[in-house]
């Protein structure tokens, strides 16, 4: 019989070596076949060398180390890694998924080692393609990219001053004109071109706190001083500390009704 | 209306209550020790055996005594309660003395008048009753007035001191969310690894960690930490950012020496080289370098600070986050609207965050 194999990934070596040197006193006939440094890595080596055992940081760079082990499941047995990732250590406890805290000591890590030999003796080829374990890694996945925040509107808005490019939050953002081919950018430093167009900035900006206002224009909303009606359906919308006064078209005049 | 039944009668206070709670042992001692040292002081000169004066003195404050605390119960419009309870003992004091000493006379109001040493003795005792209850009754308003604005001045220290300890907890927020778990299990972890392997980094590495986090510490207590406090935090920090992912990250620290005395909100550089290594390093496969300086800058006079690092670079659509935005207001807080933080895109990828302090910054 073959001695058993596995694969150890995680992006901080120092972390790889300990958990390599561990397992080589816990378990001699284990032979650690490759360490990988991120998750891209680890699918690589997976695919080239078949280990029966996967080690994965959860977090690594690039791809997560949840998203690596979607496709290991079904051939392999996977132990994730982690440092303080409570969410994930309770989805781990509920799909029945082993898991090590870091920093493990060696007694935590001899739980496991024995679990794995007992799941290899069972099924010495392959581990159970479990539906709940894979429904799980899809949740955490899920959370993983959505932890920045649900939907992704544009926070930041590159543009070129000079020979550099500023990278301007949009709460620091004023307003945004249509200026033939580029838009302009008032912001609390000054003002800028930047090549997106009004229409470009107004899908990508959140509309809780921006809105477009006429054609070629769009506020933050939270600038606005006060709005003065005009004669003839029109409007001018007034910004705090700021002089431009900018129209609002009578397509938009809707938005400052009730207001 | 007939739906709003009179509220008055039912919101009325209880008079007993009050009465006794305010008829406190002390206010029945000085009344008694008055009237016991108001006959002692007249006895000499009046007819009556002494006993009989004390009964009289005695007997006489206590009526002032139970017409004041009454008094005290008053809780009505126009006049105010203690105007209510003066008078009541400037009243009380004349009319009781001539009740007692009818009393003495058997209620013969000839024999009262009709005798020079009897009306004298009344109007001493009178007038006795008069000036010292008036001036007893005082003192306990403004014994009761002073109690007030002890209990105000209580209130108050609570409160600030209630204010001060949401301010100190606040800080401490901050601390507890600066010194991430991740960051610091992940960091033990790696020291373990080094502690177990015998390495001779060990020590070297701990010694960082602790200068992390003791720098960490006293920001809680003193307010502005110098530029140099600042770059070791800094440094430290970069230090163990290393040892973890030696592979990925390389830095580089110049500060001007003249520059390190520069006082700055806590965290100013920290928080830009940890959005660095969040934002820049950490989710680059390849990794990258950051560069921390601070110079004075020759056009204006101003402070330039810079982090600049050569990773990921930013994602528009990654939440500008609280960190950047406290920064801005802890500047702005400091140095006035002189100060600016500005974030740019490197060229072929990576951030450089700018501080510019105005050129009276020390």
């Amino acid at each position: 019989m073959h001695p058993p194999t596995a694969l150890i990934a995680d992006d901080e070596p120092l972390l790889r070596e300990r958990l390599a040197a561990h397992l080589a006193r816990l378990w001699p006939e284990l032979q650690v076949v490759a360490q990988a440094r991120n998750g891209r890595e680890a699918v690589e080596l997976f695919e080239d060398l078949a280990p029966q055992v996967v080690f994965l940081d959860v977090h690594m760079p690039g791809l997560s180390g949840i998203d690596a082990a979607r496709g290991m499941v079904a051939r392999a047995q996977i132990v994730f890694v982690t440092a303080y990732e409570q969410y994930a250590v309770k989805a781990f406890e509920q799909g029945a998924i082993d898991y090590l805290v870091k920093p493990f000591d060696e007694p935590r890590l001899a739980e496991t080692v024995q679990r794995l030999k007992q799941r290899l003796q069972q099924q010495p080829a392959a581990a159970a393609p479990d539906s709940t374990v894979q429904a799980v890694l899809d949740r955490l996945a899920g959370e993983l990219r959505e932890r920045g925040g649900t939907r992704r509107w544009l926070q930041w808005i590159k543009a070129s001053v000079g020979t550099t490019v500023r990278l301007i939050p949009v709460e620091q953002v004023v307003f945004l004109r249509s200026d033939e081919k580029y838009t302009l950018v008032a912001w609390d430093g000054g003002e800028a071109l930047i090549r997106k167009t009004i229409r470009e900035l107004a899908d990508e900006l959140d509309p809780e706190r921006f809105a477009q206002i006429h054609r070629a224009v769009i506020v933050n909303l939270a600038r606005i001083a006060h709005v003065s009606r005009g004669v003839n359906e029109t409007a001018d919308v007034h910004l705090s500390g700021r002089n431009e006064v900018l129209p609002v078209s009578r397509s938009y005049l809707h938005l400052f009704r009730q207001m | 209306m007939p739906s709003n039944p009179p509220a008055a009668e039912t919101a009325a206070p209880a008079f007993w209550p009050g009465f006794f709670a305010a008829l406190t042992g002390r206010s029945v001692g000085w009344a008694i020790g008055l009237a016991v040292a108001v006959a002692a002081v007249i006895a000499p000169v009046f007819l009556p055996p002494w006993p009989i004066l004390l009964g009289r003195t005695l007997f006489i404050a206590m009526v002032l005594l139970l017409a004041f605390t009454a008094a005290g119960q008053w809780r009505g419009a126009p006049l105010p309660r203690w105007v209510v309870q003066v008078l009541a003992v400037a009243l009380a004091a004349p009319i009781t003395t001539l009740a007692v000493y009818l009393l003495s006379t058997g209620g013969d109001w000839q024999a009262l008048f009709g005798n020079e040493a009897r009306v004298t003795g009344l109007l001493m005792v009178g007038g006795a009753a008069l000036v010292l209850g008036l001036v007893l009754a005082l003192g306990a308003l403004y014994r009761e007035r002073d109690g007030q604005a002890n209990a105000q001045a209580l209130q108050f220290a609570l409160e600030r001191e209630t204010l001060q300890r949401q301010t100190a907890d606040a800080q401490l927020a901050v601390l507890q969310s600066q010194v991430e778990p991740h960051f610091l299990f992940n960091t033990l972890a790696n020291v373990q690894a080094l502690v177990e392997s015998g390495s001779p980094r060990a020590a070297p590495v701990l010694g960082s960690l602790i200068a992390y986090l003791r720098a960490a510490m006293p920001q809680l207590h003193q307010g502005a930490p110098t530029l140099g406090q600042e770059e070791a935090l800094v440094r430290s920090y970069l230090e163990l950012m290393q040892m973890r992912m030696p592979d990925r990250l390389g830095y580089t620290v110049d500060i001007e020496a003249s520059l390190r005395s520069l006082r700055l909100p806590p965290m100013t550089l920290l928080t830009l080289v940890e959005n660095a290594v969040r934002h820049g390093i950490d989710p680059s496969e390849a990794g990258g370098r950051i560069a921390v300086g601070a110079r004075r800058d020759v056009a204006t006079g101003g402070v330039l600070l810079w982090v600049a690092d050569s990773g990921r670079g930013l994602d528009e659509a990654r939440p500008s986050g609280t960190g950047l935005a406290n920064l801005r207001e802890r500047l702005a807080a400091a140095f006035g609207a002189g100060a600016t933080l500005n974030l740019q895109a490197l060229s072929p990828h990576g951030v450089r965050a700018e501080i510019l302090l105005p050129a009276d910054a020390r």
